[in-house]
C-alpha cells in the first residue's frame, strides 16, 4: 500500500506547510512566508484547473482554447455579486462560479462538439478572447477595466490565543492567508479524489473508450457526442471553481487576467507535467506558477537552460550508445538543447524575449515531452521495476454462468419478424450501395448474409446500426421504427454488432472493453460517483463480476487485465463478440466473425454462436466462410451488387442459380444468347 | 437607407479579407486535416515585411517579395509545427506547436519593429469616391479585388497545373494518393506555403487601412476561424460569403449596437451555424467508413 502512505505523507506536509519556519528555523525562514505561501496557493488552485483540463485534454484528446475566460468567468461570479455588495457567503460563491462556468462550457461544447475536428479548439478560442471583450465592455455588471476588489474571508479569528502560542504570527494578514491556504489545499484535494473516482467509474471509461474508437464506443451505447460533451461540462466547472477560488486569493480581478497568454499556459502545464495522471497536471502547474520568476531572471534562466543542455547531451550520449541505428532523432533534440543554452547566454535582456523562450518549451515539449515529465518519470521507473507501474486498475472478480446473460432473457416480440427492412435505398454520390432491399429477421434465428465483396452487406450493418442514415426505406426492429437514429439510441434499443475490422478499445484492459459495453448498467450520476454511493459501488460490483463471467463464456478469463491491444486477431475477434454481450442485445450483427480465425478457433466461435442463439439472442451473420453460414443458418440472404438476389434456407440458396452466377461470374449460355 | 448600404459596403471589404484568411485555412486543412493557429501572425508577418520593402520598391514591386516571404514562411510553419505531430499522429500535437510557433513570430516582430503600431502608406489616393450616397475608399476596391484575384489564381493553380492535381489528389485520399507516388508530405508543405502567402498577402491588403503592428494578425486570424466554420471548411465559395457575412454583421453591430461589441457576432454566428448546419453554409457532410 505504498500509495496509501504516499498519500499521507502529501497531507501530512500540506497540514504542517504553513508552519515550516517554525519547524526547520535553520532553514533561513522563507520556507512559508507570505509570498511563497501564496505562491502555492497558486499552485493549488491552478492544479485544481489543470486537472480538470486534463479531463478534456488528456482523456477526450480535444483541445480547449478557452480555459482562461471560464477561469475568469469562475473569478467574476465572485467579482459580481462583491461588485453589487449582495454580500454572498463564501460557500455558496464557490459552487456558483463552478456551475455558472460549467453552463458557459456546456453552451460552447454543445454545438462545437458535433463534428469531429478542430472544431473545440476554434470554438473555444473565440469564445476566450470574446468573453475577455465582454467583460472589458459590460462595465454595468463587471465594472470593466477598473476591475472589482475582494478581501479574502477570514473564518476563524485565532488572535485570541496570541499569548498562548507566541511562536505564531497571529497578525490577521497572515491568519488570512494561512487560512486561505488551508480551504485551498482542502478543496485540491476533494478535487483530485473526485476526478480521480471519476475517471475510474464507467464514465472514465467511456471517456477513454471514445477515444480510442468513437465508432465502436457510439455502438456499445456510449454516444461519442454526448460523452465529449459531459467532459467538457466537468471540466468547464473545475476551471470556474478555481476561477473563484482565485478571485479570492488575489484580492483583485480585471479583464487582463484571463488573457491567451493564460490558456496557453494552462495546456502548457498539464502537457509538461503529463497528460493522464492526477500527478502530472499538479506538477505541470509548480512548474507554471514558478515560470515567471523564473523567465525574470536572466542568471537562473541561464543555469537552468546549461543544466537542461548537460542533462540532454548525457542522456542523449547514453541514448546513442544503446540505440546508434537512429542517430538523428538523438542528435537533433540534444543539438536543441545545446542550441537553446548557447541562445540564453546571447540574450541579453530576457523580458523582451520572454514570449519567445515560452513558445519554444512548448515546442519542445510537443515534440521531446509528449508525455510529459510524469509520464517521463514512470518510464524510467518502469525500466528498472516494471511491478511499481501500473496502468490500469486490476479488477480479480470470478465470472460463472449464471452472471453472463442479462437477468431477463431477451423478450421475444409476440409473432411477426423481429427486424424489418422495408426497400432501404442507400445511394453514395452515383452509386447505389443498397438497392430497394428487404431484409425480415425471425426472432430467435440465425440469419445469414452474404455476398460476393461490394455487394452491400456492411453498408446493410452500418445502416441497420445508424452509423449510415439511407436515402429511402425503413428500418423496423420490435415494432418501433428506427430509421434515422443516431448509432447510440439504436443500440440503447437492444442491437449490438462486432466490426468487419476490429474496433476494440486497444488501451483499455480486456475486462474494461467488456464494463463499456456494460455501460448501460448504470444508473449512478456525478454525485454517486464522486461520493462512491452504495448505488454506484453496487453497480460497479456487479458490473465486475458481470464482464468477467462474459470473459468466461468467450474464453478469455485468463486475459482479463491484459491490454486489448496485446490480444491475437482471433482472441480480439471473441473480444468484440463478448463486449456485444454486454450491451444485453436482442439483436447481434456479427461482420465476418470467422475472417482471419484458423480452424480450431473458428468451431469455437460456432459453438459461441449457437450458445448465444439458444439464450434467444436474434444473430445477423455476414461471413465469408461458407461452411460457417450454411452450418448455423436458419435463413440465408444473398446480395449482389446492393440488391437481394435470393434468400431461404441454406440448401435452397445453395442451389440457386443466380448465386452461384454471382459468386463465380455469368454463366456461358446466357452471355453468347 | 444611406447609412445601411454605407454599412454594407464597408462590411464588404472587412468581409473579403476575412474571406481570404479562412480560405488560407481550407487550403491546409483539406490537404492535412491541420491548420495554422498562427494564420494571424503569418498576416501579420506579411504587413511589416511588406512595410520594410515598400520604402525601396514602391506598393506594387513590393508585392512579389511578400508573396514570396509567405511562401517561405509556411515552409517553416510545417516543417516546426506540423510535420512532426503529423507523423507522431498527435491529435492535439499540431494546435499546440502552431500556437507556439505564432507567439514566437508575434514576439520577435515586436523586437525588429517595435510595439508601437505603424502607419502604412496608402498606393491610392486616400479620398473616398463617392457612389450616390455611399462613399467608397479606392483601397476598399483593391482590398475586394485583390482578395478574388488571389483565391481565382490559387483555385486555377490547383485545377489546370498538374501539381495542383497532386494537391488535389492529397485532399481527398491522402494514403491512395501516397500510393499513387505523390509525395504527400511535399504536398502538405506546399499547401502550408500557400496558405501562408495568402495571409501575408492578406496583411498587405488590409495594412493601409488600418494599423499595421505585432498584435494585429489575432483578431484577424480569430474571425477568420469563424468564418471558415460559418462558410465551411472545404468550400471556397463558403469562405467568400462567410467573410461577408461576418463582415457585413460586424459593422452593423458597430453602429447600431457599439463597437465596444463589434466582435460578438462572430461567436454568435459561429455557434449557431454548428447547432443547425455543422458542416457549414457550404460545407458537405463528410460520410464515415467503418
Amino acid at each position: 500500500m505504498p500509495r496509501i502512505l504516499l498519500a499521507a505523507l502529501g497531507i501530512v506536509v500540506a497540514a504542517l506547510y504553513p508552519f515550516a519556519d517554525n519547524l526547520l528555523p535553520f532553514a533561513g525562514g522563507t520556507l512559508a512566508s507570505n509570498y511563497y505561501l501564496h505562491l502555492v496557493v497558486v499552485i493549488a488552485i491552478y492544479s485544481v484547473l489543470t486537472l480538470g483540463l486534463d479531463i478534456v485534454f488528456g482523456y477526450t484528446g480535444e483541445v480547449s482554447l478557452g480555459h482562461a475566460g471560464l477561469f475568469g468567468i469562475g473569478a467574476y461570479a465572485v467579482g459580481v455579486p462583491v461588485f453589487f455588495k449582495l454580500g454572498l457567503p463564501f460557500f455558496v460563491v464557490l459552487p456558483l462560479g463552478a456551475l455558472v462556468a460549467a453552463a458557459f462550457g456546456f453552451v460552447l461544447a454543445l454545438p462545437a462538439l458535433r463534428v469531429t475536428g478542430p472544431y473545440l479548439a476554434m470554438v473555444t478560442l473565440a469564445f476566450g478572447t470574446i468573453i475577455q471583450i465582454l467583460i472589458n465592455e459590460m462595465t454595468f455588471l463587471t465594472n470593466g477595466p477598473l476591475g472589482v476588489k475582494l478581501v479574502t474571508p477570514t473564518f476563524w479569528d485565532f488572535s485570541d490565543y496570541a499569548d498562548a502560542l507566541p511562536f505564531l504570527d497571529m497578525s490577521t494578514a497572515r491568519m488570512r492567508m494561512v487560512e486561505y491556504y488551508y480551504v485551498c489545499a482542502i478543496v485540491l484535494g476533494l478535487v483530485v479524489i473526485g476526478v480521480n473516482r471519476l475517471l475510474g467509474s464507467h464514465i472514465g471509461r467511456a471517456f477513454q473508450a471514445l477515444r480510442d474508437s468513437p465508432i465502436a464506443s457510439d455502438c456499445m451505447g456510449v454516444s461519442v457526442y454526448r460523452y465529449k460533451v459531459y467532459a467538457f461540462v466537468v471540466s468547464a466547472g473545475l476551471a470556474g471553481l478555481a476561477g473563484a477560488l482565485s478571485a479570492y486569493s488575489e484580492q483583485y480581478i480585471a479583464p487582463n487576467n484571463y488573457s491567451f497568454e493564460l490558456t496557453i499556459t494552462f495546456l502548457l502545464a498539464v502537457t509538461m507535467g503529463g497528460r493522464k495522471s492526477r500527478l502530472g497536471p499538479i506538477i505541470g502547474a509548480v512548474i507554471v506558477v514558478f515560470l515567471p520568476n523564473l523567465l525574470a531572471d536572466i542568471r537562473l534562466f541561464r543555469m537552468l537552460a546549461g543544466i537542461i543542455a548537460a542533462v540532454a547531451v548525457v542522456s542523449g550520449g547514453i541514448a546513442l550508445l544503446r540505440k546508434p541505428e537512429k542517430p538523428r532523432q538523438i542528435v537533433i533534440p540534444v543539438a536543441l538543447c545545446v542550441a537553446f543554452f548557447v541562445f540564453s547566454l546571447l540574450l541579453k535582456n530576457i523580458t523582451d524575449y520572454r514570449l519567445s523562450v515560452f513558445g519554444m518549451m512548448i515546442l519542445f515539449v510537443v515534440y521531446y515531452l509528449p508525455d510529459g515529465i510524469y509520464g517521463f518519470l514512470r518510464q524510467a521507473v518502469a525500466r528498472v521495476r516494471p511491478d511499481l507501474v501500473r496502468a490500469h486498475a486490476i479488477i480479480r472478480e470470478h465470472g460463472d454462468e449464471s452472471h453472463v446473460w442479462a437477468s431477463s432473457p431477451a423478450a421475444a416480440t409476440s409473432g411477426g419478424a423481429l427486424l424489418d427492412v422495408r426497400s432501404v435505398v442507400m445511394q453514395f454520390g452515383g452509386l447505389r450501395a443498397l438497392d430497394r432491399v428487404d431484409l425480415a429477421v425471425a426472432p430467435g434465428s440465425i440469419h445469414g448474409l452474404i455476398g460476393p465483396n461490394g455487394s452491400g452487406k456492411s453498408t446493410m450493418m452500418n445502416v441497420l446500426t445508424g452509423i449510415y442514415r439511407p436515402t429511402g426505406g425503413d428500418v423496423v426492429f420490435a415494432g418501433a421504427p428506427i430509421t434515422g437514429l443516431n448509432p447510440p439510441d439504436i443500440a440503447a434499443r437492444g442491437v449490438a454488432r462486432t466490426f468487419q475490422n476490429v474496433q476494440l478499445f486497444v488501451e483499455l484492459t480486456v475486462i474494461e472493453n467488456v464494463m463499456v459495453g456494460l455501460h448501460h448498467s448504470y444508473r449512478s450520476n456525478l454525485l454517486d460517483i464522486v461520493l462512491h454511493t452504495p448505488r454506484y459501488k453496487r453497480e460497479e460490483r456487479e458490473a465486475r463480476v458481470r464482464a468477467a463471467s462474459i470473459l468466461d463464456f468467450v474464453g478469455l478469463a485468463g486475459l482479463a487485465n491484459e491490454e486489448a491491444r496485446n490480444l491475437p486477431y482471433g482472441k480480439q475477434r471473441l473480444l468484440e463478440i463478448g463486449r456485444a454481450l454486454a450491451l444485453d442485445p436482442t439483436l447481434l450483427l456479427l461482420d465476418e466473425p470467422a475472417a482471419g480465425l484458423t480452424a480450431p478457433d473458428i468451431k469455437e466461435l460456432i459453438d459461441i454462436i449457437r450458445k448465444i442463439r439458444a439464450h434467444g439472442i436474434t444473430v445477423i451473420l455476414i461471413e465469408h466462410h461458407m461452411d460457417v453460414v450454411m452450418g448455423i443458418s436458419d435463413t440465408v440472404t444473398v446480395l449482389d451488387f446492393g440488391q437481394k438476389i435470393a434468400e431461404g434456407r441454406p440448401a435452397e440458396v445453395q442451389a440457386n442459380e443466380r448465386v452461384i452466377e454471382a459468386y463465380l461470374g455469368g454463366s456461358t449460355t446466357t452471355k453468347v444468347a | 437607407m444611406d447609412v445601411f448600404l454605407q454599412l454594407v459596403v464597408s462590411g464588404i471589404a472587412v468581409g473579403m479579407i476575412y474571406g481570404v484568411i479562412a480560405f488560407g485555412y481550407q487550403l491546409t486543412f483539406a490537404t492535412s486535416k491541420t491548420l495554422n493557429f498562427g494564420q494571424g501572425e503569418a498576416l501579420m508577418l506579411g504587413a511589416l515585411v511588406g512595410l520594410t520593402v515598400v520604402a525601396y520598391t514602391g506598393f506594387w514591386l513590393m508585392l512579389p517579395v511578400v508573396l514570396a516571404f509567405g511562401l517561405l514562411q509556411g515552409t517553416v510553419v510545417e516543417w516546426l509545427g506540423v510535420r512532426q505531430a503529423i507523423r507522431m499522429k498527435s491529435e492535439a500535437g499540431w494546435i499546440m506547436a502552431t500556437i507556439a510557433l505564432g507567439i514566437i513570430f508575434r514576439n520577435l516582430a515586436e523586437n525588429i519593429w517595435g510595439r508601437d503600431d505603424l502607419r502604412f502608406p496608402s498606393p491610392l489616393p486616400e479620398a473616398p469616391i463617392a457612389m450616390g450616397n455611399v462613399r467608397v475608399l479606392p483601397m476598399e476596391i483593391l482590398v475586394v479585388v485583390g482578395a478574388i484575384a488571389l483565391m481565382l489564381a490559387v483555385e486555377l493553380f490547383n485545377r489546370r497545373s498538374i501539381f495542383g492535381k497532386a494537391v488535389v489528389a492529397t485532399a481527398n485520399d491522402r494514403d491512395a494518393a501516397g500510393l499513387m507516388g505523390i509525395n504527400t508530405s511535399l504536398v502538405i508543405t506546399f499547401s502550408y506555403a500557400l496558405s501562408s502567402m495568402t495571409a501575408a498577402f492578406a496583411g498587405v491588403l488590409v495594412a493601409p487601412v488600418t494599423l499595421t503592428g505585432a498584435t494585429m494578425g489575432a483578431v484577424l486570424g480569430l474571425k477568420a476561424f469563424a468564418v471558415a466554420i460559418i462558410g465551411g471548411l472545404s468550400s471556397g465559395i463558403g469562405a467568400i460569403v462567410g467573410g461577408l457575412i461576418l463582415g457585413i454583421a460586424e459593422t452593423m453591430t458597430g453602429y447600431y449596437l457599439s463597437t465596444g461589441y463589434k466582435d460578438v457576432p462572430g461567436l454568435v454566428l459561429l455557434l449557431l451555424v454548428l447547432t443547425f448546419k455543422p458542416s457549414g453554409l457550404f460545407g458537405k457532410a463528410a460520410i464515415k467508413k467503418v
